[in-house]
C-alpha cells in the first residue's frame, strides 16, 4: 500500500469532522473520495497532506509513519480547486519545486520543468505567468507542477470543480489519461458522481465524516452498501419502496427494496401508476410516477414517454436492491 | 442621481479643496516669486529668490538633510511595517495586542511624541543611554565607549530624528497587515507541502502579492518623509545641534515664513519642495513599472 490512512480523527474545536476514517491507496491507483460538501473530503485530504492537524489515527506513506510530519516531509504533491498558483511565471513555479533538490543547476531544473509540462501540454505556457493563463491552461500548470515533484501520493482536491462544463469533460478524460500514463497513487476528491465514476479506480464514499463505502465504480453502482450511497449515486437518484409497498414480492416485509429509475418499465400491467410530472432531458426522460402513497421516478426514452396520465409500473428481479431500513445497510 | 444632488454632494469637498489645497498653492507659487512681510504689500522680484536660494548655504544643509533623511528612513519605515505586518498576522495569543502596541505610537500626537523623545534621549538620565551603559564604567558603554550624545553631536542627532520616525508606522503597518490577511491561503500551504523555506515563500508568494500595495506605501511615504522630519525637529533639535544639523527643507520653510518673516523666499523654498517630490515620485513609479 502506498497510503494508507488508519483511525483518521479531525475535530475542528469540539465539533468532529472525521469519525475515524480507514483507507488505502494502492501504487498507481486512482481512489475518488466522494461524497456531499461537508462530508470532510476535503479535511481527509489536508490530513494527510499534514496541513489540519489530527486528533487521532496515522497515515503511512510507503510503509514510512509521517502522522507527525510537516506536510514538506510527507512527499506529496496537492493541487488544490482554486489551482493556488505562486505569482511568478509558471516555468519559475514548476522548476523550483523539484523534489530533492534546491541546490539542481538551472539548466537541469528547467529539463525537468519540461518533461511533465510537454506531458500535460502546457509546454508552451512555461514562460507566462498565472494571470495571462485561462483556467484549464492553469489547472495544466498546476498538474504539471505536481508531476514535476515526482511525489509518492498526488492529492487532488476538486482539480476540476473551477472549469465550465464542457472544459470539465475534456479535463476529465486527460486527467484520466495522464494517471494511466504517469501512474502514481492518487487521492481525488470531488463531490462530482460523474467525475468519481469516470476517473477511479476505486470510490469512497464518504458522508458527516464517516466512510460509507469502499468499492470500484461497478461495486458502488451496482451493490450500493447503504441507502446513502444508494441515493447520492445516480441522477435521478434510486427509488426507495417498502417492500411490502406497491412493489411487493422481491424482498420479506418491513425491508426497504431500492429501484434506480432506469429500472422501472412502464408497461400496461403491474403495479398501477399516476403520472405527475414529465422531464424531458434530451433523449432521456424523467417520469415522476405516484405509486399509491409513494412516489417514484422512471427513466425512460424520451421516444417511449406514456401519453396518458395512467400506466402501469414493472421491475425485474435482479434490478432490485434490499435494505435494512433500521441501519440502511445492504441487505 | 441628478447633477444638481451631486453638486450639493461635492460641494463641502470642493469649498475645502479651493480654500485649502487650491488657494494657498497658487498664493505660494506667486509668492515665490515676490518679497513679502505681511507688513508691506508683495514686491515683485522675479526669480530672486530662486537665484538667492541657490546660493544660500543653509539652504543647501536643508535640501541635503532632508534627502539624506528621505533615504534613509522611508525604506527603514518601510522594512518595519511589512516586518511587522508579516510577524503580526497570524493569529496566536496576545496578537492583538501587539498589533495595538504597533499601531499605537502613531495615534500619539506629535508635539507629545517628540516630548517624549526628548527625555528619552537625554544623554546623562535618559533611560537609552542608561540603558547602554549598562555594564560599562564611568558613564561609558559595556564596549567602553561614549554612548551617542543624542542631541548635541550632529551625526548621532540626525540619527536620532530618523529613530523617532520608526515608530510611526502604524499606518503602513495596517494597510501592509490587511493586504497580507487577503492573501489567498492555498497559495501558502502549497508551499508548505512542497517544502519551500521561509525565504522562498517571502521572495516568491508574499512579495510579489503585496508588490502594488508596497509601492503605493513607498511613493507615500516618500511625499510624507518631507513633512514626518518636522515637528521632532522643531520640538527636539530646535533645528541643530549647530551649524544646522537636523534643519530640514519643512523646517527651513517654517523658519523663514513664521520667524524671520520672508514669505517669498519661503514660497520659493516650497516650490523646489513640491518639484523635489514630484521627481522622487516619478521616478520610483518608473522604477516599479519597470520591476514589475
Amino acid at each position: 500500500m502506498t497510503l494508507s490512512v488508519e483511525g483518521l480523527r479531525v475535530a475542528h474545536g469540539a465539533h468532529e469532522v472525521l469519525h475515524g476514517v480507514d483507507l488505502t491507496v494502492a501504487s498507481d491507483e486512482l481512489l475518488v473520495v466522494l461524497g456531499p460538501s461537508g462530508a470532510g473530503k476535503s479535511t481527509l485530504l489536508r490530513a494527510v497532506a499534514g496541513l489540519t492537524p489530527i486528533s487521532a489515527g496515522r497515515v503511512t506513506i510507503r510503509d514510512r509513519d509521517v502522522t507527525r510530519l510537516r506536510p514538506g516531509q510527507r512527499n506529496v504533491a496537492m493541487v488544490f480547486q482554486s489551482y493556488a498558483l505562486f505569482p511568478h511565471p509558471p516555468t519559475a513555479e514548476t522548476t523550483r519545486s523539484a523534489p530533492s533538490g534546491r541546490a539542481m543547476p538551472r539548466a537541469e531544473r528547467a529539463d525537468r520543468a519540461r518533461r511533465p509540462a510537454a506531458t500535460v501540454g502546457c509546454g508552451h505556457l512555461l514562460g507566462r505567468r498565472p494571470g495571462q493563463l485561462s483556467g484549464g491552461e492553469r489547472q495544466r500548470v498546476a498538474l504539471a507542477r505536481a508531476l514535476v515533484r515526482e511525489p509518492d501520493v498526488f492529492l487532488l482536491d476538486e482539480p476540476l470543480s473551477n472549469l465550465d462544463a464542457e472544459l470539465r469533460v475534456e479535463m476529465r478524460a486527460e486527467l484520466k489519461a495522464l494517471h494511466a500514463r504517469v501512474g502514481g497513487a492518487t487521492l481525488h476528491v470531488t463531490h462530482d458522481q460523474v467525475e468519481a465514476l469516470v476517473l477511479g479506480d476505486r470510490i469512497a464514499v464518504l458522508r458527516d465524516g464517516r466512510i460509507e463505502q469502499v468499492g470500484t465504480p461497478d461495486e458502488i453502482w451496482h451493490a450500493p452498501a447503504t441507502t446513502f450511497v444508494a441515493r447520492f449515486i445516480g441522477s435521478p437518484p434510486m427509488n426507495l419502496l417498502p417492500s411490502d409497498g406497491p412493489l411487493s414480492g422481491f424482498a420479506p416485509p418491513g425491508m426497504l427494496i431500492g429501484v434506480r429509475p432506469g429500472a422501472l418499465r412502464l408497461s400496461d400491467q403491474g403495479a398501477p401508476a399516476r403520472v405527475e410530472r414529465i422531464e424531458v432531458v434530451g433523449e432521456d426522460a424523467h417520469i415522476y410516477l405516484r405509486l399509491g402513497e409513494h412516489s417514484v421516478v422512471a427513466r425512460v426514452p424520451s421516444a417511449q414517454k406514456p401519453a396518458s396520465d395512467e400506466t402501469h409500473v414493472t421491475v425485474r428481479d435482479g434490478d432490485v436492491h434490499v435494505f435494512d431500513p433500521s441501519t440502511g445497510k445492504r441487505a | 442621481m441628478s447633477r444638481r444632488q451631486l453638486g450639493f454632494m461635492l460641494a463641502p469637498y470642493a469649498v475645502g479643496m479651493v480654500a485649502l489645497v487650491l488657494l494657498p498653492a497658487a498664493a505660494t507659487l506667486m509668492l515665490a516669486f515676490a518679497d513679502y512681510d505681511l507688513v508691506q504689500p508683495p514686491q515683485w522680484t522675479g526669480a530672486g529668490n530662486f537665484t538667492e536660494l541657490a546660493g544660500d548655504g543653509i539652504f543647501r544643509t536643508a535640501l541635503v538633510n532632508s534627502l539624506v533623511f528621505a533615504a534613509v528612513a522611508v525604506p527603514l519605515r518601510l522594512l518595519i511595517a511589512l516586518g511587522l505586518a508579516l510577524l503580526l498576522h497570524r493569529r496566536a495569543r496576545g496578537v492583538g495586542t501587539a498589533r495595538t502596541a504597533a499601531a499605537l505610537p502613531t495615534a500619539v500626537p506629535e508635539v507629545a511624541y517628540g516630548l517624549l523623545w526628548l527625555w528619552l534621549f537625554n544623554p546623562l538620565y535618559g533611560p537609552i543611554n542608561q540603558l547602554l551603559r549598562v555594564g560599562g564604567e564611568n558613564g561609558l558603554t559595556a564596549l567602553g565607549r561614549t554612548p551617542p550624545q543624542w542631541l548635541t553631536d550632529p551625526t548621532d542627532a540626525r540619527a536620532a530624528i530618523i529613530i523617532m520616525s520608526l515608530f510611526t508606522v502604524g499606518e503602513s503597518f495596517l494597510v501592509l497587515l490587511a493586504a497580507r490577511l487577503v492573501l489567498p491561503p492555498e497559495v501558502y500551504e502549497l508551499a508548505a507541502v512542497e517544502d519551500a523555506t521561509g525565504w522562498d515563500v517571502f521572495r516568491r508568494i508574499t512579495l510579489p502579492l503585496i508588490a502594488p500595495v508596497l509601492g503605493l506605501l513607498l511613493v507615500r511615504d516618500t511625499i510624507l518623509s518631507f513633512q514626518v522630519s518636522f515637528v521632532p525637529a522643531l520640538v527636539v533639535t530646535d533645528g541643530g545641534p549647530p551649524p544646522y544639523a537636523t534643519t530640514y527643507l519643512s523646517l527651513f520653510v517654517y523658519r523663514n515664513a513664521f520667524e524671520y518673516l520672508r514669505y517669498g523666499y519661503a514660497a520659493a523654498a516650497t516650490m523646489v519642495m513640491l518639484v523635489l517630490t514630484v521627481a522622487a515620485v516619478i521616478l520610483q513609479w518608473r522604477l516599479l513599472r519597470r520591476w514589475r
